[in-house]
């Protein structure tokens, strides 16, 4: 059987073209205004949440029309898997929907693009009704505006495994609270376990440096600055942990979902989570749950991690006031707290965490764990910068882990790993 | 009545080939052409995912040039080829040359070598993730047997081979159908013509079914490195979407995933990788068929 130059041409091409999808851009702009009136259909964009929240949204969604009749809200739903990719496919095809539920990484390439409107030309007498915090959360530095309604926070507590603190000589009741006693902890977790025990699963991440009290970026958003001295000092004490095994060998390469399932087999000792993974220890690792150990995120700044999540109004859409005012809708006060009753998330707007769902106890984890992350989200920060990216994130992690390996000094890995981001940033635009 | 209808029918000859064509070339064109085209002018501007580029001229192929992480890619890309092709190769034909008797049972035999290929990729990546992690049954099994736990999934190197590893797995059964229609095809006589002048099993095997199955294999040979140039997925479940400890199993696909996808994309950039990822490849195809054609003269 012979087979032709031609052929064989036909077939690469074939095998190969399709490697070649990339996408169109759109060129940025649309009016800030969003008076008017509030009528007409638009779509509603969210983040994987039809499969457990259909009856919320399909509620949500009858009573916005109701109250505005004339309205008329499509409500469209994206799995978490690909969720940027797809934004960036119909944000370059110009098929944003009207209304979309976004993070403040995703928010800031649209804005600079044109495509997030700007809330404090278009809607700035709803600020007040969110948490200052917050209300920034979707803020550019060296940008004015705020891109997004915040909708819903969440923190969460650094859960551990008693059974392991006590095999390992420690005071189960007493979990670390300070980076040096979590230091001292997991290196002799991982000694008494002749290192088949690790304490962390992950490697440092930019919010861990923004934890320890790194300064991560510039004021004017033109450059990072988590090389310091104080980085330096958080990756020297990763290095040694890392080298005695108290930081799980496979952290180079873990995800959430991995360090998570390790937490889970009682391979790592201590992972952070939710409230929402109390209900996953006691169906997925009874025993597990039964030693479950529970204590506050570790930081030297004093303010927990924060995560937001907002709903951005498209500015090239055609009907701005029903957009604007159905993303309101969602993220006002009273919506926000029906939601958080149906999920183990927290409002972001102002008076909502004093609620007695959010300060009071009744003798569960559940609610233990819910008091605690209403109270500490009062002064909780989002530390990863909106300009931090996907690529940037990977270049950071990259280069950590060149430093564990012992390829390269701490320093000289931050050092690139600054020079790295910096050269995205301005790439970026 | 015939005659007119003859003619009505000549009349349309013309068009009626490309009527027919249509449908395959309007979604060749859609899918094919024009995202190649595409790519092809997007590699020589800066091009980013909202921001429409500008003409940088080779600017992107000369960073290329410069960038660690596609040396990186074209490393382990290059060498994917290299470890997963022979075996690609070989392997498939002792399987069909197994399950090519005809006896009884030997179809579960080859529904089993098959079922791979029909698996998702993502489901096969997870499995071999729980099985090769550090407290995954490999290492249980290693340590049992007084070898000690071996990083397969944190040992740049190591990661790399297991992710060839489940590619040679995946693709068996899959090429092993390729060799089994060949196999088919080589008469009988002439195995029967070696038997009686006194070959035995091997060497039958050398003089008789390789040079009958020698253009599948040459076919198998181009279409495995092919796939295994382009390698994306096993690598991707395997060492995660940071490419491995430090980055240091990335491929250049991934690289290519990596660099031009997201609001941030750097679409430019990105073409200009997919393009040295294609002429690589069509690189590897002439070669192969040089390498055919040398044999045949």
């Amino acid at each position: 059987m012979r087979i032709s130059r031609r052929a064989f041409a036909a077939a690469a091409v074939a095998v190969v073209l399709p490697l070649s999808a990339c996408g169109s851009g759109g060129e940025g702009g649309g009016s800030g205004d969003a008076s008017g009136k509030v009528e007409g259909g638009i779509t509603f964009q969210t983040w994987n949440l039809r499969a457990n929240f259909k009856p919320y949204f399909e509620g949500l969604i009858a009573e916005f029309e109701k109250k505005n009749p004339g309205t008329h809200v499509k409500w469209v739903d994206q799995p978490a898997e690909g969720y940027a990719d797809k934004i960036s496919a119909d944000a370059a095809g110009g098929t944003l929907p009207d209304v979309v539920n976004v993070s403040p990484d995703l928010v800031a390439p649209l804005a600079k693009a044109g495509l997030a409107l700007d809330l404090d030309k278009a809607a700035p007498q709803y600020e007040k009704e969110y948490l200052p915090g917050a209300w920034a959360g979707h803020r550019i530095p060296g940008q004015p505006g705020t891109y997004a309604f915040p909708w819903y926070l969440n923190t969460g507590p650094l859960f551990y495994n008693k059974s392991l603190f006590k095999k390992a000589g420690l005071d189960a009741e007493k979990p670390p609270t300070t980076y040096d006693d979590l230091f001292a902890d997991a290196l002799q977790l991982a000694k008494k376990s002749g290192g088949k025990v690790a304490t962390l699963a992950n490697v440092p991440t930019i919010e861990d440096f923004g934890r320890y009290g790194v300064p991560l970026m510039n004021k004017e958003g033109t450059g990072f600055t988590f090389n310091d001295a104080k980085g330096v000092e958080l990756l020297t004490q990763y290095k040694e942990l890392y080298d005695a095994k108290a930081l799980d060998p496979q952290a180079l390469t873990a995800t959430p979902e991995s360090s998570g399932k390790k937490f889970l087999t009682g391979a790592v000792a201590m992972n952070p989570g939710s409230a929402l993974d109390l209900g996953n220890f006691k169906k997925q690792a009874p025993s597990l749950y039964k030693n479950i150990g529970i204590t506050d995120q570790i930081t030297s700044t004093g303010h927990v991690n924060m995560y937001v999540m907002g709903v951005m109004v498209n500015a090239q859409s055609k009907r701005k006031p029903a957009a604007v005012a159905f993303a309101h809708f969602v993220t006002d006060a009273a919506h926000q707290m029906s939601f958080a009753k149906k999920v183990a998330i927290f409002p972001s707007t102002a008076g909502s965490l004093d609620d007695p769902y959010f300060t009071k106890e009744d003798g569960t984890d559940e609610t233990r764990v819910r008091v605690a992350a209403a109270k500490s989200l009062k002064t909780a920060v989002n530390y990863t910068p909106v300009l931090f990216s996907e690529q940037m994130k990977i270049a950071l992690r990259n280069e950590v882990a060149k430093a564990l390996q012992g390829k390269q000094s701490p320093e000289e890995a931050l050092d690139n790993a600054v020079k790295e981001c910096d050269r995205l940033l301005t790439q970026q635009g | 009545m015939a005659l007119s209808g003859i003619s009505r029918v000549r009349r349309q000859l013309p068009t009626s080939p490309w009527l027919f064509a249509a449908p395959g070339l309007l979604v060749t064109g859609a899918f094919v052409l024009y995202p190649f085209v595409s790519t092809l002018v997007n590699s020589f501007t800066d091009r980013r995912t909202l921001i429409p580029g500008r003409f940088v001229g080779l600017a992107n192929f000369r960073e290329l040039l410069h960038d660690d992480m596609f040396w990186t890619g074209l490393r382990n890309s290059t060498l994917y080829v290299l470890g997963v092709v022979p075996l690609l190769v070989v392997l498939p034909l002792l399987l069909a040359l197994l399950v090519q008797k005809n006896i009884p049972g030997i179809t579960f035999f080859r529904s089993a070598f098959y079922t791979p290929v029909v698996a998702s990729i993502v489901v096969v990546g997870l499995i071999w993730v729980w099985l090769l992690d550090d407290r995954g049954l490999v290492n249980a099994v290693l340590e049992t047997v007084g070898v000690g736990r071996v990083g397969f999934l944190s040992d740049q190197w190591l990661l790399l081979m297991s992710a060839m590893a489940v590619t040679v797995w995946k693709g068996l059964g899959y090429y092993m159908i390729i060799y089994l229609a060949a196999l088919g095809n080589v008469p009988r006589e002439l195995h029967e013509a070696a038997a009686v002048d006194g070959a035995g099993a091997v060497r039958r095997f050398l003089s008789v079914t390789v040079p009958a199955v020698r253009s599948t294999m040459v076919l198998v040979g181009a279409l495995s490195s092919v796939a295994a140039f382009k390698v994306f997925s096993e690598v991707y479940l395997l060492a995660g979407p940071s490419g491995g400890p430090a980055g240091e199993d990335t491929t250049l696909v991934m690289l290519v995933q990596r660099t031009g996808t997201g609001l941030t994309g750097r679409v430019g950039y990105a073409s200009a990788l997919s393009v040295v990822v294609f002429a690589v490849t069509v690189a590897l195809m002439l070669l192969v068929l040089r390498a055919d054609r040398k044999e045949d003269s």
